[in-house]
């Protein structure tokens, strides 16, 4: 799982609303992919990244060098991209856990895919 | 990824005639795809065929991704008339193929001698690009190649059943186990040796043999090998060419109906549709790149597959548009894991992610998807009604206002969904759809201003009816395409996610309605080529005066 797709999920256990995001993320295993660079696409994704679950989860990784919001012109500031980039989209969580913040329910990270399936008694309807 | 421009196309063969086979239902993806990737022109169809004219290179053609497999023509005319002639006098004609216009026959074979020429100097000059993938052919194909030993002469006979994939005989290279060579070396054996041929001054050197496929009445009257046959002792007698089952230069496709005759060189040993990065292909290729096509995919765009199983339509997607995200999620932990090893050994791990989680129940925040494209489960676990209703409950949920969803449904499906929605009213306006102010939980400031939301906002007509809008809301059918899946038959349905006030219902095409030109023309791969003139569906008049 990268922390593109970590910093989309919610999660969906019945009553939690919208409260339940972002997910706490618990890494044991984090494998770097080494993915071309594509100074466009990083660009394009940067406004669709909430930034503060961003480094929130970069923390939890120890990955220091997500800056605390995007800089002023990122779209032509190549060592910002680079860094956003590898961040991302090379960043893979092999193995760990996401946790609901509200409700406290684990979801297991295997082989780098996030187990999000609820129990009946979990789910919304 | 990109397509190749026409200018590295051009080669000596400028403006040949060629033909690709197509899945049916296929067609009209075909023809918008040979004008905008090889700006074909006098692009016509017949079930199962479409005809250009082009001057690409084999290079350019090779990327087509709707086709299953891509020929030089020889000669398109009428078919032979079966009832009023004695079987002699079908012979006759069969001979006539190659008797009464030998012209046609040698300018094809010097094309493609020129083709192949080009296309292995160019292979020296930009060293190949070599994929170290190994393939898998015909993998997912029934196979019904027989060898039979006719006199002096060998015949491949492919057997045509109704409504089947085009099939393609196994060929047994003398090397032994083609199978598993990967296709540079595949392509590079047979090419030289192709080379070799093209090289000699003298054409009694060429050796070849002749694929059959009979339908209609001249397949009850005749067995391909008795085509075959014939055709072959005709060529040998007209061109001194010799017989060669096993590893001729040059082979002759014959197909035989009752409403055509068409004769082509089939240009690769490989299907088109046989992808070189696709390992385990859950749906096949053509119809998943198909899907993908009419789904204006964007570059930054997020694109979610909710059933992706083994990710077929991701990779599709992924190779031709992959400034993108792609999302693909499945149940079933086996699917998902298939999926991982198909995006590896295409070198896809970097642009797409999967999740296990269902359908009716993803934990994403609403609006957060800009295209849906998803193959529905056919099968008898799969309940009709209520299931496919939760389901598009909560992918309507997940997409962005205007976002695009692109389905496989079954009939079963389908006939369900139009029973309720009424999909069957006719096409009124293009696109209608209203872009609204997007309510994005996550960042509602940044969002608003990304430049892929860029869907037209013509006002709705005001004659709206509700009862046009799916069981499921916001939902708006655009287009429909009736395509075969071999045995069975399904539907690529397009739907636009649009206010209840901004609706745009749509009809179902006939097979070779022409889809909407737009995702291609916006897709960041293809959008430099120019428009090539529309294409014109191919009545019996239009044969006639194509005719070779």
């Amino acid at each position: 799982m990268k922390l593109l797709t970590h910093n989309l999920l919610s999660s969906h256990v019945r009553g939690v609303g919208t409260r339940g995001f972002p997910l706490r993320l618990q890494a044991t295993e984090v494998r770097i992919n080494p993915v071309e660079f594509n100074p466009d696409f990083v660009a394009r994704m940067i406004p669709k990244v909430e930034w503060a679950a961003l480094v929130q989860a970069a923390d939890t990784l120890n990955l220091a060098e997500v800056p605390k919001e995007p800089t002023e012109g990122y779209e032509h500031d190549e060592t910002f991209l680079r860094k956003m980039h590898h961040v991302l989209l090379e960043v893979d969580v092999l193995e760990g856990t996401l946790q609901c913040p509200e409700s406290g329910r684990l979801f297991p990270i295997s082989r780098g895919i996030p187990n999000m399936l609820l129990n009946d008694e979990e789910t919304e309807t | 990824m990109a397509a190749a421009g026409p200018e590295s196309g051009c080669d000596p063969a400028c403006g040949a005639r060629f033909f690709c086979t197509a899945g049916r239902g296929l067609e009209s993806f075909l023809m918008r795809e040979v004008q905008a990737r090889l700006e074909a022109t006098q692009v016509e169809y017949i079930s199962g065929k479409v005809f250009f004219t082009t001057c690409s290179d084999l290079a350019s053609m090779k990327k087509l991704k709707s086709a299953e497999r891509l020929f030089l023509l020889i000669k398109k005319q009428l078919p032979i008339a079966v009832p009023s002639l004695s079987k002699g006098k079908i012979l006759n004609e069969l001979q006539k193929l190659v008797n009464d216009d030998p012209g046609s026959w040698l300018k094809a074979i010097s094309l493609w001698k020129e083709l192949l020429v080009h296309d292995t100097k160019r292979e020296k000059v930009s060293q190949r690009d070599t994929n170290p993938l190994k393939r898998k052919v015909g993998e997912n194909e029934i196979v019904v190649a027989k060898k039979l030993k006719l006199e002096e002469i060998q015949m491949v006979e492919k057997r045509h059943r109704e409504g089947q994939w085009d099939r393609v005989p196994k060929y047994s290279l003398e090397q032994g186990d083609a199978i598993t060579k990967t296709e540079e070396l595949h392509k590079q054996g047979s090419q030289n040796d192709l080379v070799k041929a093209a090289n000699t001054e003298d054409l009694e050197d060429l050796t070849f043999r002749v694929s059959c496929r009979c339908s209609g009445n001249i397949g009850k009257a005749f067995t391909t090998q008795e085509v075959g046959r014939v055709v072959g002792i005709a060529l040998m007698r007209k061109f001194g060419w010799k017989a060669n089952l096993r590893n001729p230069h040059l082979e002759i496709f014959i197909h035989l109906s009752d409403t055509y005759s068409v004769v082509g060189i089939p240009l690769f040993r490989v299907p088109l549709a046989s992808r070189t990065y696709i390992q385990t292909a859950g749906l096949r290729s053509t119809i998943a790149w198909a899907m993908a096509s009419i789904a204006e995919i964007k570059a930054g765009a997020l694109v979610l597959d909710p059933m992706c199983g083994l990710g077929t339509i991701l990779v599709e997607a992924a190779e031709e548009w992959p400034d993108v995200y792609y999302m693909g999620a499945d149940v079933s932990n086996s699917q998902l894991l298939g999926a991982c090893d198909n995006l590896k050994a295409a070198g896809l791990a970097g642009k797409i992610d999967l999740l296990q989680v269902s359908v009716t129940e993803l934990p994403l925040p609403s609006q957060s998807v800009d295209v849906i494209i998803s193959d529905i489960p056919f099968g008898k676990k799969f309940k009709l009604g209520k299931d496919i209703k939760s389901i598009l409950q909560e992918m309507e949920r997940v997409l962005r206002d205007g976002g695009a969803m692109v389905l496989l449904l079954s009939e079963d499906h389908h006939r369900h969904l139009r029973d309720c929605g009424g999909s069957s009213i006719p096409l009124t306006s293009q696109d209608s759809i209203t872009d609204s102010e997007m309510k994005m939980p996550l960042n509602p400031d940044k969002r608003a201003g990304t430049s892929d939301m860029a869907s037209p906002s013509h006002q709705a007509s005001s004659s709206q009816c509700p009862s046009r809008v799916l069981p499921c809301g916001s939902l708006v059918p655009v287009e429909c395409f009736k395509v075969s899946l071999g045995k069975t038959d399904a539907f690529i349905c397009k739907y636009k996610k649009a206010h209840a006030s901004g609706l745009s219902p749509a009809g179902c095409h006939e097979p070779g309605a022409q889809p909407e030109m737009a995702a291609l023309q916006q897709s960041p791969c293809l959008q430099d080529s120019p428009r090539a003139p529309s294409a014109l569906p191919l009545q019996m008049d239009v044969c006639r005066e194509h005719t070779c």
